[in-house]
């Protein structure tokens, strides 16, 4: 195999960039030595791997080092975290994690980490607004009419969502409750095949994140009715949020921060958490989230502290409302 | 596929002479007939659910009990005459030997490369499978392992830039 | 007409030629791996390319993936190891044709039959992406169950040897795809408490396994086997002979292809081996199939680039991604801040003709690499056995761990290569095995779904026109299969599809 020819081999070397492997000693004051990398619980290409890569390019420029996005996918993402919960606490290696932080205790009930006690926050990055959307010729045109829809037809109406643990599932929850009406689950296995059957009419309405339905909202092959979140989002001006539209009950993003184990000392938490801010404010990043219907967040949430409030809340909201209707993650 | 006659120890002929089953069907089907139930009953300890909501098990005992079927069928037949393509295929005895040393190595690199680091992991895993060759005398394995993994090493962490340490942290690396 | 100019005029600009020369041959170069599919090849390429301009990035990816499937083909090829699905059917006779010293014929039909498919496909891809994809979206749950049972039966016809012995190995395969966890309950179903086992078998670890490893234990129950080839080896090019041998299939191929790749979900999978299942049935020789015949590298080549340029349909025509890949694809999409979907046409006619234009010229470029290239990989297969076979072991084992560095995928390839040695030895072939494997969670998933819209009324299979006329088809194999064999139940047929 190596009698690859000289022009591959060329190619190979040009646009791979040298870097050096192994860690270092751990000296907090002289932290970042060696490149770090972002693990990441998702498929490269999704929408938490895109916000991660995105804020990872300011932030190494700001660090002086480079960092390295690495997919380590599974089980709600809980092997992923449960691999950065037992690395070095030296700052190398940093955990990217939405929202399935805080549901992971209640849908695996013998995780083998505590999202609280086993990670120091860093801040939160983002919270990607969801949507409610449904297929196209789906009778209710507005959202107050959807609920009075499903309310009446609670045993034909389908909702789909993207699997066990999947935010889609949750603002599913969400709304079955708001609603008071327990609905038909269909379960897919991601976003993408769940908008597929939407938009080909085969079920009738899901919640997910802006990031997947805006181009398909815009284009009218599926027909919006609210977004989740307290303001609107400006890439979809027509949508009202759920509070306006008579659903107040149903207001969740899929927020996500950065965490490191535990033990890393203070220094670098903090070297990491002002990296953060500089990528938070840079201009492409905040012109890029815009595109993907988001916005980084306010200056004073990406922090440690109201990263761990967030997520102390999230913990507390989302573990009735799991245990209640039974999911799990096994 | 050559036509040569079976040779002595092997298993494509018929158990107990000319009346008895062919015993390479009668370990396929064994085999699926276990897989199946295998599958059928860890299958059942999962919810079985109902035709519109099937539980995780539902699935599994469905098809563990096709599989099962299946093999009780290959079973039965292995008594009335031999695959063709089985009892006419060239093959040797099984290199019990070569293909314990062939799973020992990948069990070694899965084992350790996590710990030991892609290098000296991937050094005794070449030095293993080398040793399996016909013929192959320690030191020509040795000097086989000792290439391979230097190219592997050029291959995935050079030019690859695959996240391996070469050395890991049993080793201080 | 101008939107194809507009893409020609983009795609031949020297820069993004040499950025799809540049995707071409990287994928190639690491596709080539064993033990790296497509997938992986792309997921381990995809950063380098958000270094350029989004019309620039999504070139070179599509370079990439094309180069990685025409790698993935050539491992498959000369050492068996197949990195995808859809690799599996052109190892069957490919790697046949190698160890008869035919290993060149085999590659340059299968550059050439992607090469005539991928044209085929791109001239389609152009005309008439927004009405296949609207056709396409027809397609629901119990439809797909429906195109699933279809296309296990007919790989029954993938197994040269005994047809219940096929199909114990496709239903063994959908039992192996149900480990990991249930993504309707959540459950994790045969992990043993294994959290590294609640996504499933890695498909490249069982294909390395089954087919890899339980090859080169079978290569050594013989003392005498200095290098792979049996043959002298006779020639680079295709003869006369094999030019009037492939082009129906090539044809016929292409069609399969295009068709089944516009489904998002799956289509792709199928195409490669359904089509090798039609040349299979149609042959006048069905018994050369699996020992080398060419028909059966051309065939399921051509299907599985043609499949490959029509499954970019619903991505670009409806943002929806049809496979892993793809979804892939869509996150170079968001990274380089365009949303895929409908708008693309009209927000971004360049990059939308562009590509397009550039998926014919990556498949050119793709030509003028690999048939020079031919020479060097047959004469691979002349490296002593003693050496290759470990080689294979280090890469595939390094291959496998790499992605998840997951140790488990390890372990899968020993216990896949031990199990598959065996079942092999005992007259059950591996790749219907890998089907079902693929196929799997797919049935599955489908049933499930299809009887929770349909509020569990299994009448929604046959009175749903698409899933019916699929159900038909199936019935009609099965019928064909058995009745020869009802006839000639005495006889010993040396025949594919039954017995």
């Amino acid at each position: 195999m190596n009698r690859r020819t000289p022009l591959a081999t060329l190619a190979v070397l040009a646009v791979t960039s040298l870097a050096a492997c192994g860690g270092g000693d751990a000296d907090p004051a002289a932290y970042p030595e060696d490149e770090i990398t972002f693990v990441v619980p998702f498929s490269a290409g999704g929408p938490t791997d895109t916000v991660t890569r995105l804020i990872a390019e300011p932030m190494a420029e700001e660090l002086g080092q480079q960092i390295v996005v690495q997919n380590v996918e599974g089980a709600g993402g809980t092997v992923a975290a449960g691999q950065v919960a037992g690395e070095d606490p030296d700052g190398y290696q940093v955990l990217m994690h939405h929202i399935g932080m805080s549901t992971a205790p209640a849908l695996y009930p013998d995780l083998e980490y505590s999202p609280l006690e086993d990670f120091k926050t860093i801040g939160l990055v983002t919270e990607v607004p969801m949507t409610i959307v449904a297929r196209k010729d789906f009778e209710p045109e507005t959202l107050e009419e959807m609920v009075s829809y499903v309310k009446e037809n609670a045993d034909t109406v389908t909702l789909a969502n993207a699997g066990v643990g999947a935010a889609s599932q949750l603002c599913g929850l969400l709304i079955e409750q708001a609603v008071g009406t327990d609905l038909t689950e269909v379960p897919y296995d991601g976003t993408g095949p769940a908008l597929t059957d939407l938009v080909g009419g085969q079920v009738d309405f899901m919640c997910d994140q802006t990031t997947n339905t805006t181009g398909q909202i815009q284009s009218g092959d599926i027909k919006g009715y609210a977004v989740t979140t307290p303001e609107p989002v400006e890439a979809l001006p027509d949508l009202p949020t759920t509070a306006d539209a008579g659903l107040p009950e149903v207001e969740v993003s899929v927020w996500h921060g950065l965490y490191v184990p535990a033990e890393t000392p203070d220094e670098i938490v903090e070297k990491l958490t002002d990296a953060l801010a500089v990528a938070l404010a840079d201009q492409n990043v905040i012109d890029q989230m815009a595109d993907l219907g988001t916005t980084p967040v306010a200056e004073d949430q990406a922090t440690p502290d109201a990263h761990t409030a967030k997520l102390e809340e999230q913990i507390d909201l989302w573990t009735p409302i799991i245990e209640d209707a039974g999911v799990t993650g096994g | 596929m050559s036509t040569t006659p079976a040779a002595p120890g092997d298993h494509a002929g018929r158990l107990g002479g000319r009346s008895g089953p062919s015993l390479p069907d009668l370990m396929a089907g064994a085999t699926f007939v276990v897989l199946g139930l295998a599958f059928a009953i860890g299958g059942s300890q999962y919810d079985v659910g109902t035709a519109l909501r099937m539980g995780s098990g539902y699935v599994p005992i469905a098809l563990g009990g096709i599989l099962t079927v299946l093999g009780l069928v290959i079973v039965v037949a292995s008594f009335r005459g031999v695959d063709p393509t089985v009892a006419n295929a060239d093959r040797g005895p099984i290199p019990w030997q070569r293909m314990g040393l062939l799973v020992g190595a990948i069990l070694f690199f899965g084992f350790t490369v996590g710990g030991l680091g892609l290098g000296p992991s991937l050094l005794v895993t070449t030095f293993l499978a080398a040793l399996a060759g016909h013929g192959t005398r320690p030191g020509r394995a040795l000097v086989i392992a000792i290439g391979l993994t230097a190219l592997c090493l050029v291959v995935f962490v050079s030019l690859l830039q695959l996240r391996l340490p070469i050395l890991g942290d049993w080793l201080g690396g | 007409m101008d939107g194809i100019l507009l893409g020609l005029e983009t795609a031949l600009q020297p820069s993004n030629i040499l950025i799809c020369l540049l995707g071409v041959t990287l994928g190639t170069a690491v596709g080539v791996l064993p033990g790296i599919g497509p997938t992986a090849t792309v997921a381990l390429l995809l950063p380098i390319t958000f270094e350029f301009d989004p019309v620039a990035s999504l070139i070179m990816l599509a370079g990439i993936y094309y180069g990685a499937q025409y790698g993935g083909s050539t491992t498959a090829i000369l050492l068996n190891l197949p990195g995808e699905s859809s690799a599996v059917v052109t190892a069957l006779d490919g790697h046949q044709m190698a160890k008869q010293g035919r290993a060149g014929p085999a590659l340059a039909t299968a550059a050439l039959g992607s090469f005539f498919a991928g044209t085929v496909a791109t001239v389609l891809v152009a005309l008439f992406a927004p009405p296949l994809a609207s056709a396409a979206l027809e397609f629901g749950p119990a439809d797909y169950f429906s195109i699933v049972v279809l296309g296990l039966l007919a790989s029954i016809a993938l197994a040269s040897g005994s047809a219940i012995k096929a199909l114990a190995m496709i239903v063994l395969g959908l039992l192996l795809g149900t480990i990991g966890q249930d993504q309707f309950t959540g459950v994790p179903r045969f992990t043993f408490g294994v959290r590294e086992l609640y996504g499933g078998l890695d498909f490249v670890s069982l294909a390395v396994g089954l087919f890899g490893l339980a090859e080169i234990i079978r290569n050594l129950e013989h003392r005498i086997n200095p290098s792979l080839v049996t043959r002298k080896v006779q020639g680079l090019w295709l003869s006369k002979e094999d030019f009037r041998r492939i082009r129906l299939p090539v044809l016929r191929g292409t069609t399969m292809g295009s068709l089944l790749g516009v489904l998002p979900g799956g289509g792709h999978v199928l195409a490669s081996f359904t089509s090798y299942s039609l040349e299979k049935r149609i042959s006048k020789k069905p018994q050369e199939f699996g020992k080398g015949a060419i028909e059966g590298v051309a065939s399921p080549e051509s299907a599985n680039n043609a499949a490959a340029q029509t499954s970019f349909i619903p991505l670009l025509t409806l943002g929806l991604p049809a496979h892993p890949v793809m979804a892939l694809l869509v996150g170079a999409f968001i990274i380089q801040g365009i949303t895929p979907g409908p708008n693309v046409i009209n927000d971004e006619p360049e990059l939308f003709w562009g590509l397009i234009a550039s998926f014919w010229i990556g498949n050119l470029l793709l030509v003028m690499l690999n048939l020079p290239l031919i020479g060097l990989w047959v004469r691979m297969l002349s490296v002593p056995y003693s050496v290759l076979f470990p080689a294979i072991i280090a890469f595939a084992s390094i291959g496998c761990y790499s992605l998840g560095l997951n140790a488990w995928d390890v372990f899968a390839v020993a216990v896949a290569g031990v199990l598959g040695y065996f079942l092999i030895r005992w007259g059950c072939e591996a790749a219907p095995l890998l089907l079902g494997f693929v196929l799997g969670p797919l049935l599955e998933e489908n049933l499930r779904r299809a009887m929770i819209i349909s509020r569990g009324d299994p009448s929604v299979f046959v009175t749903r026109p698409i899933s019916a006329t699929l159900l038909a088809l199936a019935l009609i194999i099965v019928v064909a299969a058995l009745l020869p064999s009802v006839r000639k139940k005495r006889e010993v047929v040396f025949s594919g599809e039954d017995d």
